[in-house]
């Protein structure tokens, strides 16, 4: 009996990528936008032609806040309180992600922001269970 | 699209339970979720001088179905409603449920198929069956409620990655309204704290809200004389995404509302005075929120261009306004967003109290969802109930003073469905 072929998977894909610390997107080949995380059609103009592409894991982190212990999600108790940011990547797309690279408490936070919008890299963080993005703060 | 109601539909009867918590609230401890939701259907179905065999369709709203366990809950609470033999549906939008419901009931009455619709949402969010008892309960621990309530957000790659709600709902939505404003951290936790105060005040004066005690009460009783004190205390209001504090944010409820509506021509006649349905739009968007500006969100903007189109109205027709406030910080956002509030004054306006019933902005005059409390699927049924009340003169001790002739409701169906709703006076 012929073994059943697995079917490709694009959030597969992603965190497969994601482990060899590599972002995986896809571009749309009508008009050009990026989907992050990658689906399997246009997040914009909804044509189903799209293509994979990596990005370059460097962005922009716009605002960091923080969030409580427990967390709200068993896969991130370890963590918890960690730090959670608003960022926009070099090839556009808006990211929300764990960042890491300063302390989830309020003066260190606010130190943070008072600087203002500061580079960070992207890093995947090796949970239990799952890969999952983070951001590094630049030094 | 053509977004127009082909014909004038009314809410004709609305009800609400009390919001708290089905093990220990009065008025709601003791009670099962089917009797829970009798009381608002048979509350709404009175108010309108209907039973439920006067109704076509129901449409049943339950956004948790892991704490409820009443899913087909069209079937499962027919013989509580009095509705056997109706047309119905179980839907859910989430925190958008019931007004979503009312969307529907509209279309479907507009469009010629129905007269006379009943819609209902109930929730338990701080409590779950017990075991496999049909009338026992117990409590949700807090990451068990966010953990079912966060399976209606993007679960292949955010809720999986570290998502939390209190980061992106308020922490992020914050620090964007204070940079973009030039708001200082300190003027920012003075505002939240006079919000959370007008909103607390509001819940005093409403026999039906979750918190009935006003933040100065609570901080007494807690010890301080001064209670901006116990509001930046730690121990009583932590920072739970910074610079957002926990009492900004949601209160969970079992609760359950319900209403009815009809053809306008049928509710003129009928036993309490109608409220039209004057427009609604919908429009829903996935992670993130919002781009670059954390306080500028494309799918509000989209679903009240749809609403304020249909219903032929402006921000400055306004006169009663409920937006989402699961988070406080974004219900100013979004009522800026709607021209109700100044772009970057809102802070101010809740300051100055002009948010109150009595002022000259009201908002969330029941007591929003931090002190009415948040019942997901059952909220929005809340907020149209007492958009209602206030339409009518019947708000009680919180009636704003020149009962509102137009009245919005916004809400944020969690994550996330935009759906506005307006009202007006026939």
């Amino acid at each position: 009996m012929n073994a059943v072929q697995e079917q490709p998977s694009v959030i597969r894909s992603y965190y497969e990528k994601l482990a060899q610390g590599k972002l995986l997107a896809v571009t749309c080949k009508s008009c050009g936008t990026h989907t992050f995380p990658p689906t399997g059609c246009c997040e914009r103009c909804g044509s189903w032609e799209v293509e994979p592409v990596e990005l370059s894991g460097e962005a922009t982190l716009l605002y960091a806040t923080h969030n409580l212990s427990p967390a709200c999600h068993p896969r991130f108790e370890k963590i918890a309180p960690y730090v959670y940011g608003h960022l926009r990547l070099k090839e556009g797309p808006i990211v929300q992600a764990i960042i890491l690279g300063v302390e989830p408490k309020p003066a260190a936070l606010r130190e943070l922001f008072e600087r203002g919008p500061v580079p960070a890299v992207a890093e995947t963080l090796q949970m239990d269970d799952l890969p999952v993005l983070a951001f590094r703060i630049r030094a | 699209m053509r977004n127009q109601l082909k014909e004038r539909v009314a809410i004709s009867g609305v009800g609400c339970s009390r919001f708290g918590d089905l093990l220990r609230t009065p008025d709601l401890k003791g009670l099962t979720i089917q009797e829970l939701t009798a009381r608002a259907v048979k509350e709404a179905l009175d108010d309108a001088g209907l039973t439920g065999q006067d109704v076509d369709a129901v449409f049943a709203g339950n956004a948790m179905v892991h704490s409820s366990q009443v899913p087909a809950t069209y079937s499962q609470l027919s013989k509580w409603t009095g509705t056997q033999f109706k047309a119905g549906v179980h839907f859910e939008a989430q925190c958008s449920t019931t007004n979503i419901g009312a969307i529907l009931a509209a279309m479907s009455i507009a469009a010629g198929v129905y007269d006379t619709v009943l819609v209902f949402g109930l929730e338990t969010t701080r409590t779950k069956v017990k075991g496999h008892s049909p009338y026992e309960r117990e409590p949700i621990s807090h990451q068990q409620t966010w953990l079912w309530t966060d399976m209606a957000v993007n679960q292949a790659y955010a809720v999986a990655q570290g998502y939390d709600i209190f980061s992106t709902y308020n922490g992020l939505v914050s620090l964007g309204y204070c940079r973009k404003y030039g708001v200082s951290i300190e003027d920012f936790d003075r505002s939240m704290y006079e919000l959370c105060r007008t909103r607390r005040f509001h819940g005093s004066l409403n026999p039906k809200a979750n918190i009935q005690e006003t933040l100065e009460a609570r901080a007494a009783r807690a010890g301080y004389s001064d209670p901006y004190e116990y509001w930046q205390s730690d121990e009583h209001n932590p920072f739970v995404a910074w610079p957002s504090r926990l009492l900004s944010l949601v209160t969970t409820a079992d609760g359950a509302s319900a209403m009815v509506l009809t053809r306008a021509d049928l509710a003129r006649g009928g036993k309490s005075q109608p409220v039209e349905v004057k427009g609604f739009g919908v429009s829903y968007s996935d992670l993130p929120w919002y781009g670059e500006d954390p306080t500028y969100w494309e799918f509000d903007r989209r679903a009240v261009d749809a609403a304020f189109d249909m219903a032929g109205i402006k921000a400055a027709d306004i006169d009663y306004l409920h937006t989402h406030d699961c988070s406080h910080i974004s219900s100013i956002c979004t009522a800026e967003t709607i021209g109700y509030l100044e772009p970057g004054k809102g802070l101010q306006a809740a300051r100055e109290g002009r948010l109150r019933f009595d002022g000259d902005r009201p908002m969330s005059t029941h007591g929003g969802r931090h002190a009415f409390g948040h019942a997901w699927g059952a909220s929005a049924g809340s907020d149209t109930y007492e958009a209602v009340l206030q339409m009518r003169g019947q708000a009680g001790a919180r009636q704003i003073p020149k009962a509102p002739e137009v009245s919005v409701i916004h809400t944020h169906g969690y994550a996330m469905i935009g759906a506005v709703l307006v009202l007006g006076s026939m």
